[in-house]
């Protein structure tokens, strides 16, 4: 990683931050899935924060809290890598290939025959 | 000498002025006389499934000209950068108002003579695999989206001078068709089964 673009081209720094905060949401998507459903009080938790701000969330249950925590860990980290990042030039490939591998993660755990594996594991 | 082309008035306002007010007409006769209701349908949530599968319906169509911009993006052949950045900001939108009306429609979804206490009885690997992946599929793809219109929007036209770049929007554009498609399938597949 270097600090300067060698052209006069945009850095790659906030392109690489947002691609890995979508991944990094995803996969927080996805673990939320596998910790509400091996535990009873995570469970709640999901319910209590979708309960916060979600209009309705008391009737779609836990999964107001899973798109909460998705949604807060996309756009903060999204902002941290983006501070972090945006005047470095970043490789892109590595990124890219960094973001899907999370987004393959998130996808797999959501397939309840997973779930249901990563939890009686 | 005098021209010989007669001066006219430009046509294109007129013509324009005349199909707009004709269109106007015609609505209003519509929206006057037909019977909306019926096409909604009797159940108690008909207007949040209309507008929940109207939202899919415009996704569907915004999500396949991404497929068609990601095609053009992948092969470098030759795109229109006010295009791809208009066409991503509505997929966006879109992709957003499908996911909040997902969320209404839900309500009566999960309510206690809802479809999904009748899967629970009667058939629970509906709810249980298809329906709740489905429900997850979906949020993918507004990330997905959203990170599509900035990195056109951002870098703009030096997408021609990034190789790298233009296929990882190429890529995400395809993802987010996927996981749209899952979502809009197994929802269909569900509705038909049984809906709210």
């Amino acid at each position: 990683m270097t600090k300067r673009s060698p052209t006069s081209l945009l850095t790659t720094g906030p392109a690489a931050a947002a691609l890995m905060a979508v991944g990094l949401g995803l996969l927080t998507l996805g673990l939320s899935q596998v910790l509400s459903e091996a535990s009873v009080s995570f469970k709640s938790m999901m319910q209590a924060l979708g309960n916060l701000w979600i209009p309705g969330a008391a009737d779609i249950g836990p999964y107001s809290g899973k798109e909460t925590v998705a949604l807060l860990t996309w756009l903060l980290s999204w902002a941290v890598l983006h501070v972090i990042l945006k005047k470095r030039e970043v490789n892109l490939v590595i990124a890219a290939t960094a973001t899907f591998i999370l987004i393959g993660l998130a996808t797999t755990m959501l397939w309840p025959p997973m779930t249901e594996l990563l939890v009686h594991h | 000498m005098a021209d010989p082309t007669p001066s006219e008035p430009a046509p294109a306002s007129v013509l324009w002025a005349v199909i707009g007010t004709l269109g106007v007409i015609g609505l209003a006769i519509v929206l006057l006389t037909a019977p909306g209701e019926a096409l909604l349908g009797p159940g108690q949530h008909a207007i949040r499934g209309a507008l929940h599968g109207t939202a899919a319906g415009l996704f569907m169509v915004t999500s396949t000209i991404g497929l068609f911009q990601a095609y053009r993006l992948f092969t470098k052949t030759t795109w229109n950068m006010a295009e791809l950045q208009v066409g991503s900001l509505i997929n966006a939108a879109i992709a957003l108002l499908t996911i909040l009306s997902g969320n209404w429609i839900y309500i009566p979804y999960r309510a206690a003579a809802g479809p999904r206490s009748y899967f629970l009885q009667q058939a629970p690997d509906v709810h249980k695999v298809f329906f709740e992946f489905k429900e997850f599929a979906a949020l993918f793809t507004f990330p997905l989206a959203v990170v599509v219109a900035y990195l056109l929007i951002r870098y703009g036209d030096e997408m021609y001078r990034r190789r790298a770049l233009s296929t990882i929007v190429a890529v995400l554009l395809v993802l987010a068709f996927f996981y749209f498609v899952i979502a809009f399938g197994l929802g269909a597949a569900v509705t038909k089964l049984k809906s709210v």
